[in-house]
């Protein structure tokens, strides 16, 4: 028992090395978020909260823009959810569940699109969405995000419809069921995990997007949290206990999602660059 | 065939292609695809065509009308010494980001591929700080490396290695590395847990019988794992290289570009030059020049370092 506990050792000091290094900034900030003021910038920072308050949530939420920044997040990140839920659920089933000429290269192309650098972009669609009259709309918002999120949504893809035996697809086309019946009734509820992994890097993806939301969005009432926060920042006095407690709750949406369908979301990541 | 007539084979050409290309499967699966095709194509092609035709007048602010000036903007941005910096910045971002990601995320995958309680969830959780947003990890580095509370400032003076708290992003070499770490910090264990996956496909028994044969640790990542891992390899290394290269949002809200443009990459200073000094062609110009910069890159890439077998497991 001893020499198993010793021969683990390095192992069990590199986990936990690791582990600290991706997650103890997490606790800090959420940590640090319900300490008074005066803790929260004190000479010698503390593990463990000596002092506990919640004023900084209160005046995040209660006298703050913060929850209409909320709000607008809240608006894109699900319209860019069910617009690239849709359109890559369709071009998924096309490429991976039909065999035509011409499929490898969509595939392909699908994919360059999702590591085309998108600051090639900003002057132009900024130019275009101007002249659609769409900037300061989060509807542009939504357009953009989709086209950042859906390419990679369709690799993902690839691991949950490969899977699924195309008999099933045969049975119940001699049964009689239309292609849209099918795919609605069955390829859906077997790649479901799938469905769900996109759908949550979906709103991430939107959720998190900083660069595209600071030009198309210029008033106050429509910022998205990136953007908002991002502005607490560059506040002269920067106030931390208000940024560490918004860091917290722009987290929060996050982690819970997360904690919903991780597991389905890393494996949509994984399958599909190890084929 | 040589004695078919050029009539029979032109028929059996277009019952060829009929039978291929307009059965009802390509004609559905076309279909499916295209939606998602005319979106990119409004997103992506269209506005690649748009900032062309930008950079090739003179328009300063968005909104405004611009005259056809031919080829100034691209003179004016190649003989910018900020664009020479700039590129050579961007150049040093994803070489360095490239380098620490790779060792750590190495060493993350070999860590999380052990068997221990628990690694299930760590394989899930690790990659966190890729899922927050950016100014989630832009706030959470500016507290920990801040000069008054922050535990880093802290915990090197406890340490006795500086006396007196030290600002991170006040002097370009400091600044530069900090955002390069933060940045890598980010991303490792993205490209970990597909290293991770990548590492489990790999046969046990290719290493069994290594290990019959007498290989030892370094022989065995030579020869089994190394090659195992070129195909992941190969694209981690050309779709990371790009997305690195277009990160953003972590350098401008650490440092906006400084000190004195220490940290200016070529996004941050196609972003400063349009939307901050509104010149608006001339960041076109330089979205163009980059645009050309990146395909040559990748086009190399694939010539050079594009693994021998990819086309043989072709489906």
């Amino acid at each position: 028992m001893l020499l198993r506990v010793r021969r683990n050792m390095p192992l069990a000091l590199s986990v936990l090395v690791l582990m600290v290094v991706v997650l103890a900034p997490f606790y800090w900030i959420f940590s640090s978020s319900i300490k008074e003021p005066q803790e929260i910038i004190a000479r010698r920072p503390t593990l463990f909260p000596q002092s506990f308050t919640l004023q900084h949530y209160d005046k995040l939420l209660n006298h703050s823009q913060f929850p209409t920044y909320l709000r607008n997040s809240l608006i894109v990140a699900v319209g860019t959810m069910v617009i690239t839920v849709v359109l890559s659920t369709l071009a998924a089933y096309g490429l991976y569940r039909l065999r035509f000429p011409g499929r490898q290269v969509l595939f392909r192309v699908i994919l360059v699109t999702y590591a085309f650098p998108g600051v090639l972009l900003l002057v132009p669609l900024y130019n275009m969405m101007s002249k659609l009259g769409l900037v300061d709309r989060l509807l542009a918002l939504v357009i953009v995000d989709v086209t950042l999120a859906a390419p990679f949504a369709v690799w993902m893809l690839q691991a949950f419809f490969r899977t699924i035996p195309q008999e099933l697809e045969e049975a119940a086309a001699l049964d009689g069921a239309t292609r849209l019946g099918i795919i609605v009734r069955i390829l859906l509820p077997l790649a479901a995990p799938g469905v769900a992994a996109i759908a949550i890097f979906a709103f991430i993806t939107s959720w998190t997007e900083y660069i595209f939301s600071s030009i198309l969005i210029v008033s106050e009432a429509n910022r998205t949290v990136p953007v908002g926060l991002a502005g607490i920042i560059g506040q002269y006095q920067v106030d931390w206990g208000l940024l560490l407690a918004g860091a917290s709750v722009t987290a929060l949406p996050v982690l819970v999602l997360f904690g919903l369908v991780g597991r389905n979301f890393v494996e949509g990541l994984t399958a599909g660059a190890v084929r | 065939m040589r004695n078919t007539t050029p009539h029979t084979a032109r028929a059996r050409l277009w019952a060829n292609f009929r039978s291929e290309w307009l059965s009802i499967n390509t004609l559905m699966g076309y279909a499916f695809v295209l939606p998602l095709l005319l979106w990119l194509a409004a997103t992506i092609l269209y506005p690649l065509l748009v900032s062309i035709q930008i950079s090739v007048q003179n328009i300063k602010f968005i909104g405004t009308p611009g005259e056809y000036v031919g080829l100034d903007n691209y003179q004016r941005v190649l003989s910018s010494p900020y664009f020479h910096a700039a590129l050579k910045n961007s150049a040093i971002w994803v070489v360095a980001n490239a380098l620490v990601q790779t060792v750590l995320a190495f060493a993350a995958a070999l860590i999380l591929k052990q068997q221990f309680v628990g690694n299930r969830i760590a394989r899930i959780w690790i990659i966190l700080s890729w899922v927050v947003p950016t100014v989630v990890v832009v706030i959470i580095w500016r507290w920990l490396l801040s000069a008054s509370g922050g535990i880093v400032n802290y915990s090197l003076q406890a340490l006795g290695i500086i006396d007196k708290p030290m600002g991170f992003f006040s002097t370009g070499n400091t600044a530069f590395i900090s955002v390069i770490l933060i940045n890598s910090w980010r991303w490792f264990p993205f490209n970990a847990v597909i290293l991770l996956a990548a590492l489990q496909r790999i046969p046990a028994e290719l290493y069994e019988a290594a290990a019959v044969d007498g290989a030892n640790v370094v022989q065995k990542f030579r020869f089994i794992t190394l090659p195992s891992l070129q195909p992941v390899l190969f694209v981690m290394g050309l779709i990371g290289t790009l997305l690195s290269f277009n990160v953003f949002d972590v350098i401008w809200l650490l440092t906006g570009g400084g000190p004195s443009r220490a940290t200016t990459t070529l996004p941050v200073l196609i972003y400063d030059t349009a939307f901050k000094k509104y010149r608006l062609s001339q960041a076109a110009a330089m979205s163009v020049l980059t645009g050309i910069i990146l395909l040559v890159f990748a086009a190399l890439f694939i010539r050079f370092l594009s693994p021998a077998s990819e086309d043989s497991d072709e489906r």
